[in-house]
């Protein structure tokens, strides 16, 4: 078993999901001079199997058979070396051409040499154990299962079993064959020779079913790319199973020539397979022509998903700053934990973490097309990795923003309930004191006293009335009781200008109403002291998942973006909210403010205690 | 008979001083209470004939005496309930004025200090009248409209119209402006035809449809 798959089958128990792959696998250059022996030798054991069919003065195959013989063999040999081009289908390739070349062993039987004819009888089905081999092992090559083993080790070892146990019991003269002696013979018993005839034949038909049986399995726990793969051979080896189980149940010795022209059909649905894989792989090409150039957030995920035929896949980048993965958009991405049919390919560069897949745990089944593909995809996946990260750090800083504003919002809440609760409430309190006492003093003749408290008195109405409008200025309480729209109702009242207010009456998110009144008071507060304008118009709107805000003057115009601070705080308040303010300001064509905040939809009449409805209804007809 | 009051206010020394100013002039204080749910209670135990209760109280201090005077009116139509706020918004004016049928105030607290005005008020509300704040009023009156109805008004008719806002009968303005019933009748009708609204002899509705016109 090789190390890799021992490697890859480690960390599947051990995270159960994991597997660990490098994106650049070290290449080893396939030698030149093995294909190049390969094809010389199937020339030459083909031209030889031709001779010495021709030569043989015995009973022999008819000429469309041993001609239909010759086209199996060398069809295996040729789609070997078809496969053998590609360093990874190398070990399948070698095995197809074991098949074609040991398929002629049976053609040394032609030559009437005792030595010749013994080597091509007990030879002759040597080509099957290794037909078993190659079912098994394609198209990756190598055995993934225990059972993959068993079944193979187990065809070998039967084959050894069967064709020495009969070949030592068989005499071929004893059909009356002018035949060549059989020099493995060491006990001519027909009798005893006809039982390990039928046990063999019986093995044969066991084998045979075992491959299959590893075939089907195969085949129904591939996911799509291995089944392209595996179908073809399936579709071509079902029927020829069928013909060479028949014929050994009958006993022919030799397949009807028809029967033998059609296993031609199994090399050629190898190949098919493997041209089928090869059209995968060509998908890379085209995986790599589409990941060129600028790519939108998530094309890398929908391309891969296409090339590995997985709609699930998911792709997760690696943020070295979180010591964590993240998706496209910038948010945390936690790697799933362990499940069945999810597998985590993570994707490594020069030893540093860079992405993971996560998908269907079926693409696994092929390996090489997720290597290839990962391979491929490295350049645009690193791009679109360090552009998650640059999004992931934006999203940080925006969250930082946003906590700052509100902090400083829950700070101002509280001075103002401080203010409330304490000096406010203290002094009112007072007032009420001073009443009690002016009116204790009137009804003595102290006139100059109750002059005094009636002066007290009105001081400290002004007081309280500097301070009302200071807590308001803070903190408008009515914002986080009642809502958006009383709030900019009561701004409107104060102003000197006609404003024309319109605002759904629903309750927003804390964070958004607050944006939204500042950025309306701003607005206002502008239009009266610098625009000289006479008429404002106020609209909110929440459409689309947006709160807007527009404010609209007749003023003068021309205001400057840069010059107050007032504004340049408003956008960054809005910018903290992900939101954006947005002002126009011609000269002689008035302002127009337009802030626009990502808003969840209202919140339900319940969520908040106090609604704008019931002072809605009072304004109706 | 004395009026029989209860008060509900979270600030122990506001509502001792409210309760002796009370009971000076005249008027039976049944119970202090510090939060709506024993102000609730205390209502229905005592069934006075008025609550003097601040906006905010226990558990949020927000708007807490809004909801107690919905309650109120809702369990009780009869008992009148005048809300006291250290600050005066037109939304929450609507929702006390509109909170129910018969007496409903809305003042700002320091109204007080003046224990005559006070009083007077407390004594309407009682009676089943509406009584909003001047200042509310002010506000109102004084907002400046796109195309400035009010302007076509004289400013004696001005006067009525605050004063009918804040909720005082065709008497009390006889008497606050030292003119006539006929004469303040006349400027009554006036304004509702220049303002364009239907006239109403229900002092309530009169009041709240001087609010809407006021508020729109």
């Amino acid at each position: 078993m090789d190390r890799r798959a021992a490697t890859s089958r480690a960390v599947l128990r051990r995270r159960s999901v994991g597997v660990v792959t490098a994106l650049t696998t070290p290449g080893r250059v396939p030698s030149w001079w093995l294909p190049v022996l390969i094809a010389a030798a199937g020339l030459l054991v083909a031209g030889g199997a031709a001779s010495a069919w021709a030569t043989c003065p015995c009973a022999k195959l008819p000429p469309d058979g041993e001609a239909a013989r010759l086209v199996t063999g060398l069809s295996f040999v040729g789609v070997g070396l078809i496969a053998m081009k590609q360093r990874r289908r190398r070990r399948v390739g070698l095995l197809m051409a074991a098949v074609g070349l040991t398929w002629f062993v049976y053609d040394l039987g032609w030559v009437y040499e005792p030595l010749t004819y013994t080597i091509g009888t007990v030879g002759a089905g040597l080509y099957q154990p290794i037909l078993a081999h190659l079912t098994v092992v394609f198209p990756s090559g190598r055995t993934t299962s225990r059972v993959d083993r068993t079944v193979v080790a187990g065809a070998y070892a039967l084959y050894a079993i069967a064709s020495l146990g009969t070949q030592t019991l068989w005499d071929p003269r004893d059909t009356g064959c002018p035949c060549p002696a059989n020099l493995l013979l060491l006990h001519h018993d027909s009798r005893l020779y006809a039982i390990a005839d039928a046990t063999s034949s019986v093995l044969l038909i066991v084998v045979t079913a075992a491959v299959l049986g590893v075939l089907v399995w195969h085949w129904r726990r591939s996911g799509l790319p291995g089944r392209r793969a595996l179908t073809p051979v399936l579709a071509s080896s079902l029927p020829i199973a069928a013909l060479v189980v028949a014929t050994t149940i009958v006993g022919e010795n030799f397949l009807p020539p028809l029967a033998a022209l059609a296993l031609t059909a199994l090399p050629l649905g190898f190949l098919a397979g493997l041209v089928r894989l090869q059209l995968e792989r060509a998908a890379l090409g085209s995986l790599v022509m589409e990941l060129e150039g600028d790519a939108p957030i998530g094309r890398i995920r929908d391309a891969l998903a296409r090339t590995l035929h997985d709609r699930t896949l998911e792709v997760a980048y690696w943020m070295p700053s979180e010591q964590g993965y993240i998706d496209a958009e910038g948010r945390p991405f936690p790697l799933p934990a362990a499940q069945p049919h999810r597998s985590v390919t993570l994707l490594n560069h020069l030893g540093q973490p860079v992405a993971a897949l996560i998908h269907d745990a079926a693409v696994y089944d092929n390996p090489d097309l997720v290597d290839a593909a990962a391979a491929a995809a490295r350049l645009a996946i690193d791009n679109e990795r360090l552009q998650a990260e640059i999004r992931a750090q934006l999203e940080q800083v925006r969250r930082s923003r946003a906590r700052i504003v509100a902090t400083a919002d829950a700070e101002r809440r509280r001075i103002e309930r401080d203010l409330h609760d304490g000096a406010q409430q203290r002094l009112v309190t007072l007032s009420l004191l001073l009443g009690l006492a002016r009116d204790q003093a009137a009804s003595t003749p102290h006139g100059t006293l109750v002059h005094a408290l009636d002066e007290a008195a009105d001081e400290l109405r002004s007081a309280l009335a500097e301070l009302r409008e200071l807590a308001r200025g803070i903190h408008p309480a009515v914002l986080s009781e009642a809502g958006l729209k009383p709030a900019i109702e009561a701004l409107a009242e104060r102003l000197p200008v006609a404003v024309v207010v319109s605002s759904p009456g629903t309750r927003f998110d804390a964070a958004v109403e607050a944006a939204a009144y500042f950025v309306a008071a701003e607005a206002l507060t502008n239009a009266v002291k610098h625009a000289q304008a006479s008429m404002v118009r106020v609209t909110v709107t929440h459409s689309a998942g947006c709160l807007t805000v527009e404010v609209v003057d007749d003023g003068a115009g021309g205001a400057d973006p840069s010059l107050g601070s007032g504004l340049v705080g408003l956008a960054d308040r809005v910018g903290a909210l992900a939101g954006r303010l947005e002002m126009v300001s011609e000269r002689g064509h008035g302002t127009h403010l337009t802030a626009t905040i990502p808003c969840p939809p209202s919140l339900s009449p319940t969520a908040r205690r106090v609604g704008g409805v019931s002072a809605e209804g009072a304004t109706g007809p | 008979m004395r009026l029989r009051v209860v008060l509900a206010d979270d600030s122990l020394l506001f509502r001792e001083g409210l309760a002796r100013l009370l009971m000076e002039s005249g008027v039976e204080v049944l119970a202090q209470t510090g939060n709506p749910g024993q102000l609730l209670s205390a209502v229905r135990t005592h069934e006075p004939d008025m609550a003097v209760v601040d906006i905010r109280m226990p558990p949020t201090h927000t708007t807490e005496g809004l909801d107690a005077a919905a309650e109120i009116k809702r369990v009780q139509p009869g008992i009148g309930v005048l809300v006291l706020s250290q600050y005066l918004e037109t939304y929450a004016a609507i929702r006390v004025l509109t909170s129910g049928p018969g007496g409903l105030g809305y003042l700002l607290k320091e109204r007080v200090s003046d224990l005559r005005q006070f009083a007077q008020a407390v004594h309407r509300v009682a009676a089943g009248e509406l009584v909003l704040d001047q200042l509310v009023v002010e506000r109102m009156v004084a907002r400046r409209r796109a195309d400035e109805p009010l302007a076509a008004l004289t400013s004696r008719e001005r006067e009525v119209l605050s004063l009918m806002a804040e909720g005082r009968s065709n008497r009390a303005i006889c008497d606050q402006l030292w003119l006539g019933a006929k004469t303040v009748e006349t400027h009554v009708r006036s304004i509702f035809s220049k303002l364009e609204l239907a006239s109403t002899a229900d002092d309530h509705r009169r009041v709240l449809a001087v609010l809407h016109y006021l508020r729109s």
